[in-house]
């Protein structure tokens, strides 16, 4: 790192960035703002899954947003700078997901815009079947401790693998594994208290 | 529950997910076939990670429509930066020319290393002080802004941005 972009992280007070990257991955060309509108999908993804509402997700993605326009890319992959991005998404969620009630839609009301979205018509028994079942899972993530839920989420709806994971909430990946079996496990269980039929 | 459904339900997670090598797989296959519980516990692992997706899809439908400003001016921020630094070492040249003819042959000459830092730290400081110009605009980063005005004034002192750093703190 030269003595401009230290000065710059000085004031700014970021850490200096790891040296364990290839020179061929670095990327001088890109910077964080556009990294940040390339990857607002994956971003979106993780938000909704932490179950946050449209007004909350405006919240967090401003925020990331923002820290985004604070960070030089100098010196840094553009993988890194993605994982940078998750991160902070995912632990100003988890900051959002402690204060605000998280996945307030009913199942009801899921299952109302499913059917006007989706073409597989679900009949009126199996509707009924699929709305408690849904009301259960969407109670089970509200109750659903931080810790379970984010690396569910990063897994299952953003198909991250236990390596990636780890990295991204400090974790290593069989901690990773052992949280997404125990997650699952607490789901399954208040299904099959319900009655699934096998 | 047979016994041997306590080592299956630990593998069960890792075979839904099709992480289990085969041998371990085959293990956990021939339990299924012969344990209903167990078949039931899969089942409900299975119907547990669809119906989360549902709710996630749902929630994600809701989250699409969120747009996020960012400010155009902030991505073509180096174009400032530049200009305002080409400005701060003509000026540093100005001033130093300006100072030779007014002290005359009083004075030692500045060597060529301290002209090059004299150029360096008002390039720094210029630099520092665009940066700090772009984020006072934004009153999420006003207080960073205000921290790097002190912090210009505070290592380059002798620099036009210095100056006019402590204006934008007054």
């Amino acid at each position: 790192m030269n003595e401009k972009s230290a000065d710059f992280e000085a004031v700014l007070g970021i850490p200096e960035v790891e040296g364990d990257q290839a020179a061929g991955e670095r990327s001088s060309e890109a910077n964080f703002v556009d990294i940040f509108l390339a990857e607002l999908g994956p971003l979106k993804k993780i938000i909704a899954g932490m179950g946050l509402s449209a007004s909350d997700s405006e919240d967090v993605l401003q925020d990331v947003s923002i820290r985004a326009l604070e960070q030089p890319v100098r010196g840094r992959s553009k993988g890194q700078c993605v994982r940078w991005l998750i991160k902070v998404a995912v632990n100003r969620c988890l900051t959002e997901f402690r204060h605000r009630k998280r996945f307030r839609r009913k199942a009801s009301e899921i299952l109302k815009r499913r059917s006007e979205t989706k073409t597989d018509p679900i009949s009126a028994e199996n509707k009924a079947i699929v709305a408690e079942e849904l009301e259960i899972m969407r109670k089970t993530l509200q109750e659903m401790d931080e810790s379970l839920l984010a690396p569910m989420v990063l897994r299952y709806f953003c198909d991250l693998n236990s390596r990636e994971i780890g990295e991204i909430l400090t974790l290593s990946p069989l901690a990773v594994r052992s949280r997404l079996r125990k997650a699952r496990m607490i789901l399954a269980k208040r299904l099959i208290k319900r009655g699934v039929e096998p | 529950m047979q016994k041997s459904c306590e080592d299956i339900a630990d593998m069960l997670v890792d075979y839904a997910d099709g992480r289990l090598s085969p041998g371990e797989s085959s293990k956990v296959a021939a339990h299924l076939a012969k344990c209903k519980d167990c078949r039931g516990s899969l089942e409900a692992l299975q119907r547990s990670l669809e119906l989360a997706g549902v709710i996630w899809e749902d929630q994600l439908a809701e989250i699409e429509a969120v747009r996020i400003q960012i400010p155009e001016k902030v991505r073509k921020f180096s174009w400032r930066g530049y200009a305002v630094i080409a400005a701060g070492i003509l000026l540093v040249v100005a001033i130093s020319s300006v100072l030779k003819v007014l002290v005359g042959h009083t004075e030692k000459e500045p060597t060529f290393a301290e002209i090059e830092q004299k150029i360096d730290e008002s390039y720094s400081a210029a630099r520092l002080l665009a940066a700090a110009d772009l984020l006072a605009k934004y009153p999420d980063t006003e207080a960073i802004a205000k921290r790097q005005y002190h912090y210009v004034v505070k290592k380059y002192p002798q620099t036009p941005a210095a100056a006019e750093a402590k204006l934008r703190i007054k």
